[in-house]
This record gives structure tokens, C-alpha cells and sequence, in this order.
């Protein structure tokens, strides 16, 4: 193993996070910001699961042959990986409502460039 | 365990997803809506104080029944007093808070729903859900919980804006979901560094960790998790500088929509800035950070509704701007600080709704919210134009009316705690707000009417008048006995002082 696992996994989630936030920020492309809105989302759960990982651990079920003592010094951290799942759904879940807006927001512009669709309000 | 607790947001969800499974039955729709609605407040009148826990059992400390199965090792450590459960607390400041929020969802509901003749659709669906997500956000002590419900009400925030059918609404909604998708994720990963550094999610199990040397305050990442969960706060309650888009979120909503949208936003300010009061408070900083932002949010919101000819934008503006006084109550970190800036939490978030829904009638009547174009309404009907002068007065901080016994606390709290001038700069953007209303006030009602404005003969609904004059009696009954209410928010406050 050239890295070890946690740190690059790390490395990984802060890269998603710099990326997508240098995507909302400068892309014009609505589709591109909200791609790298789900970079954002996706760095951050990789960062919670990596939270969890115990390297050499086992998966945090406890089975009658297992001594307490042994489960609880090798069994990785449930807790980051549930979060993860209902991070996860949410983040689905807003993307699936961007997306629709800029469904509706291409049919009203034809376009899906950021400056045009959000820029031309007038008022804000 | 209390079972009324998760009822609080348990009724509101199922509520919403009946209605939704009952598309298209309007007078159905009707009934259940608004009788749900009413009982939403009810609960927590009814429900005894207490905590309740969600998929779990309370701590070890508290449980020998399972405690005794376990080896020394866990119980000895600080697992003993960690809790394994979500976590719903229940309290005398959460009464007070679930109760007002539960009020202004009935009215906001009761309006709508009469104000339409076809309640059918996903309208009532997110007023629901969002008071759901609110209330959880005020109950929960588990801070992830309080994450995946802030998303909730971002969602539905967002819905409602989308289900308002007013112009340039999708733009708004997306610029306001392309932010929240920034700042959600920074606001987890805050939590999860809390979560890494203590291995819990739990509120009550972190303040142990910190105060108990499980980890050292002094360790940076606190500090990161304190910036970014503070980044989230600014977000989720329109502060600067998320309050441009803010303001525009609720001049995109329907007036009853914007009323509960902005209730919700003072409630999530002071849900989140209660939890970074109580895991940050050992941060020398914490209570200057909280005291500028508050005070830039009252520069910034009061400005900028001066500038503006939108109604709906003024007094969305004008709602950021009296965030700013609570958050300088929380700021002060004195028990009557604290106890003032809760007080005029409740305040503003009844006052705001008011203001919305008076100011609602005259888009009822017109479909012009331009200040410029609109004039000579009090003539129509001055009964309505009383009621909306009241609410601006109240806001402003007129007696005997409540702001004013919030705002006088504030002021006594702000020079008792050695800091006058922020007492002085509190009554001169007061001072400012009666003025930005009064303009807006002269030029919809007392200015003689504009030739070109069309005014319908639509008679404005019971409903709305209805609604209005509840609020006008809370505001009356809580300016001349504030004690009803500081009374019980004294307690939260109190725990909060270090």
C-alpha cells in the first residue's frame, strides 16, 4: 500500500470539496454547478464514512461467538455510516429538485446558462 | 417518556402526506387541514415536560437494567452518560416556542385555505412539512437530526416559493437551493468534525466531552466546526449575507406562505444559535461573533428595506433586520439577555406574519405589491388598514404592544451587561423601522389613489381578518404580560448563562 487508506480517502473528500465548490462558483453551466454541487455532498460523505474506518476492523455486527471485550476493540463505528445513508437521501433528493427547476427554467429561457437564467431578474 | 413529544412532529408529517393522498377532495381536504392545524398548537399546551427517545433507550446511567449486562470497561468510560438514542427535549422555552410556531402554521393555513377554492395540491403538503421539520429543529438535542430536518425545511421552503405561482419564483428558488446545497453540506461537515472529535452526535454528549476533558477545547478543529455550523446558521436564517436572497425568497411566496417561511427562519436562528451558544460558548469569541453578525443583520436588513418600492421585499427585509435584535440578546450571554432575545424571537416571528398577511389583503385586492403604483387604500377599507397600522406600530415597538417589552428588555440587558451602545443603536434602528413602515404605510393606504389602480370587489375573507386579529390579541396580551411568556423562556436562558 503506497498511502494509507484513511488519509487518502481524506486527500479524496477534500478534493471533491474544492472542486465542486470552484464549479458553483465560476462554471456558467447550471448542469455543471449542480454536478458540482453533488461533489460537495459526495466530499462530505466521504469524510463521514472515512470518520468510521478502523483499519484491519470488522463489520459492526455482533455474533454470539465474539468475546466483548474483542468486538469492541475491532468492530469499525457504525454511527458515521448511518449518517451517511440519510445524507446521502437528501442529497438525492435536492438534486432531483434542482434539476426539475432547471427543467422548467430551460423551457422558459431556452438556455441553461447561469448569467442569463438567474442574472436577468431585474431586482435581486 | 412523553408521547405527545414526537406527536409534535409526527402529526404535522402524516398530515401532510394524507393530504397528498387525498388529491383532488377539497372540502375533505378542507376539514382535516385546518383541523389538524389547530391541534398542531394545542400539543404542546397539553404536553407534560419531558424527553423522548427515538430508536433507542436513554443513557447507561440512567438504564442498570441494561447497564448491568455490560463489561466495567464501557460502563466506566464516558459511554455511561452518552445517549444512544435520538433525542427530543422537551422544556418550558420549547412550549412556548413549538406553540407560537403551531399558531402562526394555523393561521398561515387558515388563510390559505380560504383565500383558495381549490386547497387541493402540494400547498398545504409543504406548510405542513415544514412546520414538522421547524418544530423537530427546536425539539431535537441531536444535531444531525437537527441537519436532516434543516434540509427539510430548506426543501419546502423552496416548494412553497415554487407552489406560489409568483413571477420569476423558479429563479429565486434555484439561486436559493444552488446556496443551501453549498452551505447544508459545510453545516455536516461541521457536524461531522464535532462527531469525529467526541464520537457522538448528541448535543448534551458533546457539551460532556468538552467540559468533561474527553477533548480538549483547545483543539483547532472546534474551531473549524464552530466556523462552518456558524456558516450553516447565517444560511438557514437569512443572515448576511445570505439576507438579499432571503428577503427574496419571501417576496416570491404568497403573503400567508411568506408569513410561515419567515417564521420559520426565526425559529431555525434561534434553534441553531441556542446550540452554538451552548457547544461554543467556551470560545472567548463566540459571543462577539454572534453580536456582529446581529448587528450587520440590523444595519444591513434596515438599509436595505428603506431602498426598496416592493412591499413583500420591505418587510422581508425588515424581518432580517429584527433577527439582528435576537441574535444581540443571545449575543449578551446574560440570563436577561438570553431571556429578552427569545421574548423577542416570539415576538418578531407573530408580528412578521401579521405584517404579511395585512399586507397580503392589499395584494388580494390590487395583484400589485409596487408600492409606487398603489395608493389611497384605506378608503376601501379602513378597518384592514387599522389592523396593518397596529401591526407596524407593534413592530416598531410602540406600547402596550409586545415588541416593546422585548426591545426594553433588550436595552436593559444590553447596559446592564456593560454594552450600552448597542442599546443606543437598538433604538435608533427602531427608530428607522417605524419609519421605513410608515412610508410604505402612507403610500399604500393615506396617498390619494392612483388614477390607473384597479381595485377588485372582492370582498377580502373572513379568514384573513380572522387570523389577523388573533395575532393582534397575542400581541396585546403578551405587551401587557410579558411574564407569560419570559417566565418560561427564563429557564432556558438561566441554563445557558455559563
Amino acid at each position: 500500500m503506497i498511502i494509507d487508506t484513511q488519509l487518502a480517502s481524506l486527500f479524496t473528500a477534500a478534493s471533491l470539496i474544492i472542486i465542486g465548490i470552484f464549479a458553483v462558483g465560476f462554471l456558467d453551466n447550471l448542469i455543471k454547478k449542480v454536478i458540482g454541487l453533488a461533489f460537495i455532498g459526495d466530499g462530505v460523505n466521504l469524510f463521514l464514512v472515512t470518520l468510521g474506518y478502523k483499519p484491519g476492523g470488522i463489520v459492526y455486527i455482533y455474533l454470539p461467538s465474539m468475546t466483548v471485550e474483542w468486538f469492541a476493540q475491532n468492530a469499525s463505528y457504525p454511527l458515521p455510516f448511518a449518517l451517511v445513508l440519510t445524507s446521502i437521501v437528501i442529497g438525492a433528493s435536492t438534486l432531483a429538485v434542482m434539476l426539475g427547476i432547471i427543467i422548467v427554467l430551460y423551457k422558459k429561457h431556452g438556455t441553461i446558462s447561469a448569467s442569463k437564467v438567474l442574472g436577468d431578474n431585474g431586482e435581486e | 417518556m412523553n408521547p405527545l413529544i414526537p406527536i409534535m412532529v409526527i402529526l404535522p408529517i402524516a398530515c401532510a402526506l394524507l393530504l397528498n393522498l387525498l388529491h383532488k377532495k377539497d372540502k375533505t381536504i378542507k376539514i382535516l387541514a385546518i383541523l389538524v392545524a389547530l391541534t398542531i398548537p394545542i400539543i404542546p399546551l397539553i404536553a407534560s415536560y419531558g424527553t423522548y427517545f427515538f430508536g433507542g433507550y436513554a443513557p447507561l446511567a440512567e438504564n442498570s437494567a441494561i447497564a448491568q449486562n455490560l463489561p466495567a470497561f464501557i460502563t466506566s468510560s464516558a459511554l455511561n452518560v452518552f445517549h444512544p438514542a435520538i433525542t427530543y427535549n422537551f422544556d418550558s422555552a420549547q412550549k412556548v416556542m413549538v406553540f407560537i410556531l403551531g399558531l402562526i402554521a394555523f393561521l398561515a393555513i387558515f388563510t390559505s385555505l380560504n383565500e383558495t377554492k381549490k386547497p387541493s395540491g402540494v400547498y398545504a403538503f409543504l406548510m405542513f412539512m415544514g412546520t414538522a421539520a421547524v418544530s423537530a429543529i427546536l425539539l431535537t438535542d441531536d444535531i444531525f437530526n437537527l441537519y436532516v430536518f434543516f434540509e427539510i425545511a430548506a426543501i419546502t421552503q423552496v416548494g412553497i416559493i415554487v407552489a406560489s405561482k409568483v413571477k420569476n419564483n423558479y429563479e429565486t428558488a434555484l439561486k436559493y437551493m444552488i446556496l443551501g446545497s453549498v452551505a447544508a453540506p459545510l453545516l455536516l461537515l461541521g457536524i461531522a468534525l464535532l462527531l469525529g472529535l467526541t464520537g457522538s452526535v448528541n448535543i448534551t454528549d458533546i457539551i460532556y466531552s468538552l467540559k468533561n476533558g474527553v477533548v480538549d477545547p483547545q483543539n483547532p478543529v472546534l474551531l473549524m466546526a464552530c466556523g462552518l455550523i456558524v456558516f450553516g446558521w447565517l444560511y438557514g436564517s437569512g443572515l448576511p449575507p445570505f439576507h438579499t436572497i432571503k428577503s427574496a425568497v419571501y417576496s416570491k411566496a404568497l403573503p400567508h406562505g411568506a408569513a410561515l417561511l419567515q417564521a420559520f427562519s426565526v425559529f431555525t436562528f434561534v434553534a441553531l444559535g441556542i446550540i452554538i451558544l451552548r457547544i461554543f460558548s467556551f470560545l472567548p469569541f463566540a459571543q462577539i461573533v454572534i453580536i456582529v453578525i446581529s448587528l450587520l443583520a440590523m444595519i444591513l436588513g434596515i438599509t436595505m428595506a428603506l431602498m426598496q418600492n416592493d412591499f413583500k421585499r420591505i418587510i422581508g427585509y425588515l424581518a432580517v433586520g429584527e433577527l439582528g435584535y435576537i441574535g444581540i440578546g443571545l449575543g449578551l450571554g446574560t440570563a436577561l439577555g438570553i431571556t429578552a432575545g427569545l421574548f423577542q424571537a416570539i415576538n418578531e416571528a407573530i408580528i412578521t406574519a401579521f405584517l404579511f398577511i395585512g399586507f397580503g389583503t392589499v395584494l388580494y385586492k390590487t395583484s400589485i405589491s409596487d408600492t409606487r403604483k398603489l395608493g389611497g387604500l384605506m378608503i376601501e377599507n379602513p378597518k384592514v388598514a387599522l389592523l396593518v397600522l397596529l401591526a407596524g406600530l407593534a413592530m416598531a415597538g410602540v406600547p402596550p404592544l409586545n415588541a416593546f417589552q422585548s426591545k426594553l428588555q433588550l436595552i436593559q440587558a444590553s447596559i446592564s451587561a456593560g454594552l450600552p451602545e448597542l442599546g443606543i443603536i437598538m433604538i435608533l434602528i427602531s427608530i428607522v423601522t417605524f419609519m421605513t413602515f410608515m412610508k410604505a404605510f402612507y403610500t399604500i393606504f393615506m396617498r390619494p389613489k392612483p388614477v390607473e389602480l384597479e381595485i377588485n370587489d372582492k370582498n377580502i375573507p373572513k379568514a384573513t381578518i380572522i387570523s389577523m386579529l388573533v395575532l393582534l390579541a397575542v400581541c396585546i396580551i403578551l405587551g401587557l404580560f410579558p411574564q407569560i411568556a419570559t417566565d418560561l423562556l427564563q429557564v432556558l436562558a438561566n441554563s445557558l448563562v455559563i
